[in-house]
């Protein structure tokens, strides 16, 4: 237990640090590399707390995809991060002052913050026992039917964002030759091939 | 698992439909090319409408399914045929326009049937969860159609502004959610609700904070001041027919979620909610009433036009009486109309060199175009609040429930706000009629678009005659929301 | 048919009014004529009906208010009174009519010119039909704003604006105290209508009330303050300064409004108030007064003026003070009979002037006239005519109603009456020196006017003549025939008790005066000829010689007695600057300040910084929204939930 706990402390302590990193550091890709380790600390958390699924999720999708995505994007944009920051600090009084109020008044909350008796008995889907079923298939089965119908939304939602993506940045590119292979097996002879009588020292 | 668990999924054939043919036609679009916008245009209006009589034919009383995560009731089906009316109209405005400024494109009107999909799941939402998802759903298709001209600078800044503001009240939201979550243990309404109603139940500080979050976030989405910065900037930068579809559909849709969650599981906790829509509803009438006056460009105008309409809206919330929640349908129900009319003759502003938006481009209008003029001056009216037309209703009813409920303030102040925005309403009609006409506008508007107008400005003026139908179905719905 | 006579006139200014521009000139002519025409008509009748029968009708239209105790109803009274004026009103006024297709045949708006005279007719009768004190103030108002609209009628001539403005500003006063005598009718007798006041009217004689601190009688409180309306809308002295001015409208108007009709409203409305009037001696003291010294300041006036019109506006002026001293010695009977005698010569005199003038070229100084006796002979009969009639040449009308008067204010055996006495003879001398005067200027002696304008000098037309000879024959025989019935031996049967006498009958004593009384007035009338041939026709030299040599007098005449500068003085100028300072100072510095202009222009600068505070920038506005979010939740923290 002991080292259980020693592990969550390290990890957690290794997240917020790195999280913070992430928005203090001055170059951007290290940056995106803080932000990979955060990921990877949290999915150690996940471990910890017996969801190794959503752990893997997290490393595979986040730091697989997103993350890197976001390396090359901050690598292939010119962005000149210090120019962006420019007028940081002319806010910053007034920034600090919202911050500090708003991050006191959450911890005021923090520190009322005590499961409400009712939040147990309340919880909707209760866990099933990590012996039985396996924590794929747990969140399958909640998934696919509990929450069936958040899950086709959220499947709505990724089509909604893959049309954008697509109407917003697909152009048809005039000059690209492509393959196509209906057309190429379609073609006959008599759409590429004309026959020209020529005359002897006329030329066409 | 038991069979008992796969949903019941009658209540929710509207959204079905919508969402098996927003896919339907995504493939005709894909596979016919931008050649069928057109007619993947008129289909999906046919959707919509088909959803909206579907909607209709819904039973009148309360159902629950997917695991009580989607309601219908009679509220819930009165504003699903205002969303799905109103969608259906920025469908039918936007063709014409498409066409002319070569931006035909089949997502268009796809992605406006996916926005009224989720508008529809907002409205129908009795789960933090759900009620996130739709929001995300109908957001997310409104940032692609703010940014839908992607070779305009302007387009594809309000794009971006709408986006990342929307991503903040998303997560502003989405914190207050799970603060919720966190003091409850629960996400359902239902649940919720019963919770707060139990006896002695005192919501802790921490509770209020989630709730503070989330009215941030539908705030947001409702364009109230202080959260409203986006809308001036994004309905100048959006193109017309995309300005006119967010000053209705997602308003009333934001709205009536707005309502359903305040009455709904915070039932009881009136009070505090009280305190934050009474503030936005106040910063709301008297922004969008005093800022509108110096504006010079006849879309932001409308935008700020809106956030004081939001704010009046917000006065039959506050009142939190099943009056205060008719007052509100009937005001949305009305400025429905009113604000479909205006942009439809905004759209009408169109020059051989482009579209124009410019106020002083108005000028003389009643003697180049005296029946676009006649109609705009007649939505100008309404829109002031100037009896008998629609618009001094929908102001009166909630008016009459702020001051029923106790509210007289904030009555007042919404009477005053309105004085002031009744100058600027004004000042347009007395340009089309009093100022030396400028260059004259393009061929009118298309036969559709003409008979829209008609509608709207003929339901404006004679709604005075013969207001039951929608005096007597808000009713309905009101009740069916507040118990 | 008595609501017939009231409403064809309205129906006429209706249909020429608003539908002028569809029936033409000629309609909008044809329109208000014949309705005019058909109400003259129909008056006759209802005259021969009324006064010479013994008809008389009180018809109820309808009830206009009914508040609490405030009740009056459209109501149209009938007896001789009316009746009389009835036929003075619509005969006077269709012959305008009709005078007026010929005059104004050369304007550009002649329907609104003809609506305007049949809504003033209309107007009119409604006045003289009045049933009670409301309806009596409808058609005084009513007469008063046809007026404004026809002195005003040439709208592009600053000096007819200025005109019209003059007329409804001093009536204004006037009616100010008119309104004022008629709330105090209402408090003291709590009713408007005349039947109830008239009875209950004696109950109060000698009762006062305090104002001030000082004891104040009731009725002749009342019977003042009505008068002071009567002196705005006669034109008696003090509140007369409009009428001259007045004479910038059309030629016609003059005739119809300002000497035959509205201006005698006050006289007819003092004998109509005769019950009133009879119980309190102060008032009618006052009234005689006043109208005595009105007959001889205008008489003085017309003395000394050179505008055609002008000379018989005063001359109006004079007149009217005739018939009120007449009243204000209870001769009410002589009062209406001169207002009927004048209305027919007065109205030829100002037609006729008005065919002068149309012959000269819309020419009115009588210095650049003279000589035109030839070239326009009927009209210079006409004149002829107006003006025996005028200086009560014996068997013409003048001379039966203006005899009448003097007489009766001799016979009245009192110091006020033997002061109007004595200004009514004086004014008599003066009447016949200024008409004859304006004869001679005008039509005798040398042609001092261009040659062009001579050569131009032709006869008016029919339209225009017609109307003439028909006053004519009114101003010769409407006194010689009516004179048994007003003021004669059949008094008591014609007026049947509509003219209330407190004491003796005066017009009975009026009859037994002795003979130079009777013969001073005709003895007058001829020395005033007689001075005028020998000053214009004799030797044309000498006015001018007598005007330089008593200059003062001479300037003091012309200039009306200084009235109109007096009052710019004392009234008009620091009535302006108090407006000016008001204007600057209290309305636009203080009140539009602090009020409109302040608050829109609060409100301006506050949209101003609203525009500031969208200032594009994304992270301004993500700013705003934490901002809203900590506060609200500040807000909550604070307040505890």
């Amino acid at each position: 237990m002991i080292i259980e706990t020693l592990c969550f402390y390290l990890f957690a302590a290794v997240t917020l640090f790195s999280a913070f990193m992430v928005i203090s550091s001055r170059n951007p890709v290290h940056s995106v590399l803080f932000l990979i380790l955060a990921f990877i600390n949290s999915a150690a958390l996940f471990l910890l707390l017996g969801a190794e699924f959503l752990a893997m999720i997290l490393i595979i999708v986040y730091v697989g995809a997103v993350a890197v995505l976001f390396l090359f994007v901050v690598m292939m944009l010119d962005i000149d991060f210090e120019e962006m920051r420019r007028g940081f600090l002319q806010y910053l009084p007034i920034g600090a002052l919202i911050g500090a109020v708003l991050l006191a008044e959450l911890l005021l909350v923090l520190g009322t913050w005590a499961v409400s008796p009712e939040a147990a008995e309340m919880a909707a889907a209760p866990t099933p026992p990590v012996e039985e079923v396996s924590n794929t298939a747990a969140l399958g089965q909640l998934l696919y039917t509990h929450y069936v119908y958040l899950f086709q939304a959220a499947g709505m939602i990724l089509l909604v964002a893959m049309v954008g993506a697509i109407v917003l940045t697909h152009r048809t590119r005039k000059g690209v030759k492509k393959q196509n292979i209906g057309e190429q097996v379609r073609r006959r002879r008599s759409d590429a091939v004309e026959i020209k009588k020529v005359q002897p020292g006329q030329g066409i | 698992m038991t069979p008992a668990l796969i949903p019941s999924l009658g209540p929710a054939v509207p959204e079905i439909l919508l969402a098996v043919a927003a896919m339907a036609l995504l493939m005709v679009g894909v596979f016919r090319g931008n050649g069928a916008s057109n007619l993947v245009g008129w289909l999906s209006v046919a959707a919509l409408g088909v959803a909206a009589v579907l909607t209709l034919g819904l039973p009148g009383e309360r159902v629950l399914t997917f695991s009580n995560m989607f309601v219908v009731d009679g509220f819930a089906r009165f504003v699903k045929v205002m969303v799905l009316m109103s969608s259906a109209l920025a469908i039918i405005m936007s063709m014409n326009w498409l066409d002319r400024e070569n931006i035909n494109r089949f997502e268009y009107p796809l992605l406006v049937l996916l926005a009224a999909l989720g508008m529809a799941m907002m409205v129908s939402a009795n789960d933090l969860i759900s009620l996130y998802v739709g929001l995300e759903l109908q957001s997310l298709s409104l940032y692609v159609l703010a940014a839908i001209r992607r070779d305009s600078a302007v387009s594809t800044e309000a794009g971006i502004k709408y986006f990342v503001l929307g991503a903040l009240a998303s997560g502003m939201l989405l914190y207050g959610s799970s603060l919720i979550y966190g003091f409850t243990g629960t996400t359902n309404f239902d649940a919720l609700a019963t919770l707060f109603g139990r006896e002695g139940y005192s919501a802790s500080i921490g509770l209020i904070f989630g709730i503070v979050f989330l009215a941030a976030g539908l705030a947001f989405k409702v364009s109230a001041v202080p959260f409203h910065m986006w809308t001036p900037d994004v309905y100048e930068g959006a193109p017309t027919p995309v300005t006119a579809f967010f000053a209705v559909a997602p308003k009333i849709a934001a709205l009536a979620l707005f309502s359903r969650i305040v009455l709904g599981p915070f039932a009881e906790m009136i009070d505090q909610w009280r305190q934050i829509i009474v503030f936005l509803a106040i910063a709301s009438m008297v922004l969008g009433a005093v800022a509108a006056i110096v504006q010079t460009n006849i879309k932001r105008l409308m935008a700020y036009s809106s956030i004081g309409h939001v704010g009046y809206a917000l006065v039959g919330l506050a009142a939190g009486t099943e009056e205060g929640v008719r007052g509100l349908l009937i005001y949305l129900a009305i400025y429905l109309a009113m604000n479909v009319g205006a942009f439809i003759c905004i759209l009408a502003m169109r020059r051989k060199d482009g579209m124009t938006e410019e106020i002083r481009d108005l000028a003389g209008l009643a003697q180049t175009r005296p029946g676009m003029a006649a109609a705009l001056a007649i939505f100008m009216f309404s829109l002031a609040g100037i009896p008998p037309l629609a618009g001094f209703f929908g102001k009166f009813y909630v008016f009459v429930a702020a001051v029923n409920a106790g509210l007289v303030g904030l009555a007042v102040i919404g009477v005053i706000a309105s004085v002031i925005g009744a100058y600027y309403y004004l000042r347009i009609v007395k340009i089309m009629y009093f100022d030396e006409p400028a260059a004259e506008f393009e061929a009118p508007m298309s036969r559709e678009l003409g008979i829209v107008v008609t509608a709207a400005a003929v339901f404006t003026v004679l709604f005075v005659l013969y207001p039951s139908p929608i005096l007597d179905s808000a009713a309905v719905a009101a009740a069916a929301l507040v118990p | 048919m008595y609501q017939a006579i009231v409403f064809l006139p309205l129906i006429g200014a209706i249909i020429a009014g608003f539908f002028g521009r569809w029936i033409g000139d000629r309609g909008a002519q044809l329109v208000t004529c014949s309705l005019l025409v058909v109400s003259a008509l129909l008056s006759i009748i209802a005259f021969f009906d009324v006064a010479l029968g013994h008809g008389g009708a009180r018809i109820e239209l309808f009830t206009w208010f009914d508040s609490g105790d405030f009740a009056a109803s459209w109501a149209l009274r009938i007896d001789t009174l009316t009746a009389v004026m009835l036929v003075v009103v619509t005969g006077v006024s269709s012959l305008v009519h009709i005078y007026s297709v010929g005059y104004m045949s050369h304007d550009t708006s002649i329907p609104r010119f003809m609506s305007y005279l049949s809504l003033f007719t209309f107007a009119m009768l409604m006045l003289v039909t009045a049933d009670n004190f409301v309806q009596l103030f409808f058609g005084w108002e009513g007469v008063g704003l046809a007026s404004y609209l026809l002195i005003g009628f040439w709208y592009k001539k600053p000096s007819a604006n200025a005109a019209a403005i003059k007329a409804f500003l001093v009536n204004r006063v006037g009616d100010f105290g008119f309104a004022l005598g008629i709330f105090a009718v209402f408090v003291v007798f709590g009713s408007l209508s005349f039947d109830t006041v008239f009875a209950n009217a004696p109950e109060f004689v000698g009762r006062n009330f305090l104002f001030l601190g000082q004891q104040v009688d009731i009725l002749t409180t009342i019977c003042i303050l009505l008068f002071i309306g009567a002196m705005g809308k006669s034109a008696q002295l003090g509140l007369h300064t409009w009428l001259p001015d007045a004479m910038e409208g059309p030629t016609p108007v003059s005739a119809l409004i300002h000497a035959a009709t509205m201006v005698t409203a006050g006289v007819f409305m003092v004998c109509r108030c005769s019950p009133l009037f009879e119980l309190s001696p102060t008032a009618l003291t006052f009234v005689t007064f006043i109208g005595a010294t009105t007959a001889f300041f205008a008489a003085t006036v017309g003395v000394a003026q050179n505008d055609i019109k002008r000379v018989i506006a005063y001359s109006t002026c004079s007149q009217l003070g005739y018939m009120f001293f007449a009243a204000g010695v209870s001769a009410y009977g002589a009062a209406i009979f001169h207002l009927f005698t004048h209305a027919f010569f007065k109205a030829l005199l100002f037609l006729g002037a008005g065919s002068v003038i149309h012959a000269m070229s819309d020419e009115q100084d009588m210095r650049n006239m003279g000589g035109i006796r030839k070239m326009i002979p009927f009209t210079y009969v006409m004149m002829l005519v107006g003006t025996l009639a005028l200086t009560g040449v014996p068997f013409f009308a003048g001379f039966y109603s203006k005899d009448m008067i003097i007489e009766s204010a001799f016979a009245a055996h009192t110091d006020i009456g033997e002061y109007a006495f004595v200004l009514g003879v004086a004014a008599a001398f003066l009447t016949a020196f200024y008409s004859w005067r304006l004869i001679f200027m005008t039509f005798h002696g040398k042609p001092r006017a261009s040659e062009a304008v001579i050569h131009h000098v032709h006869e008016s037309p029919a339209v225009m003549t017609v109307p003439l000879a028909i006053l004519a024959a009114g101003a010769v025989g409407a006194g010689y025939l009516f004179y048994d019935y007003f003021v004669g031996h059949h008094y008591e049967e014609f007026w049947r008790g509509s003219l209330y006498l407190a004491g003796e009958n005066v017009l009975e004593a009026a009859h037994h005066v002795p003979l130079w009384v009777k013969l001073l007035p005709l003895v007058m009338s001829v020395s005033g000829f007689a001075l005028a041939w020998a000053l214009y026709i004799k030797a044309p030299d000498i006015p001018g010689r007598l005007a330089k040599m008593h200059e003062p007098i001479y300037k003091f005449l012309l200039n009306k007695w200084y009235f109109d500068e007096i009052y710019d003085f004392l009234l008009v100028r620091p009535a302006k600057y108090l407006g000016l300072v008001l204007w600057k100072k209290g309305d636009g510095e203080t009140i539009d300040g602090f009020g409109p202009d302040g608050v829109s222009a609060v409100v301006l600068d506050l949209s101003r910084r609203a525009r500031k505070l969208q200032s594009g920038y994304l992270y301004h506005y993500a700013f705003a929204m934490l901002i809203g979010v900590a506060a609200i939740a500040t807000w909550f923290m604070v307040m505890g939930g």
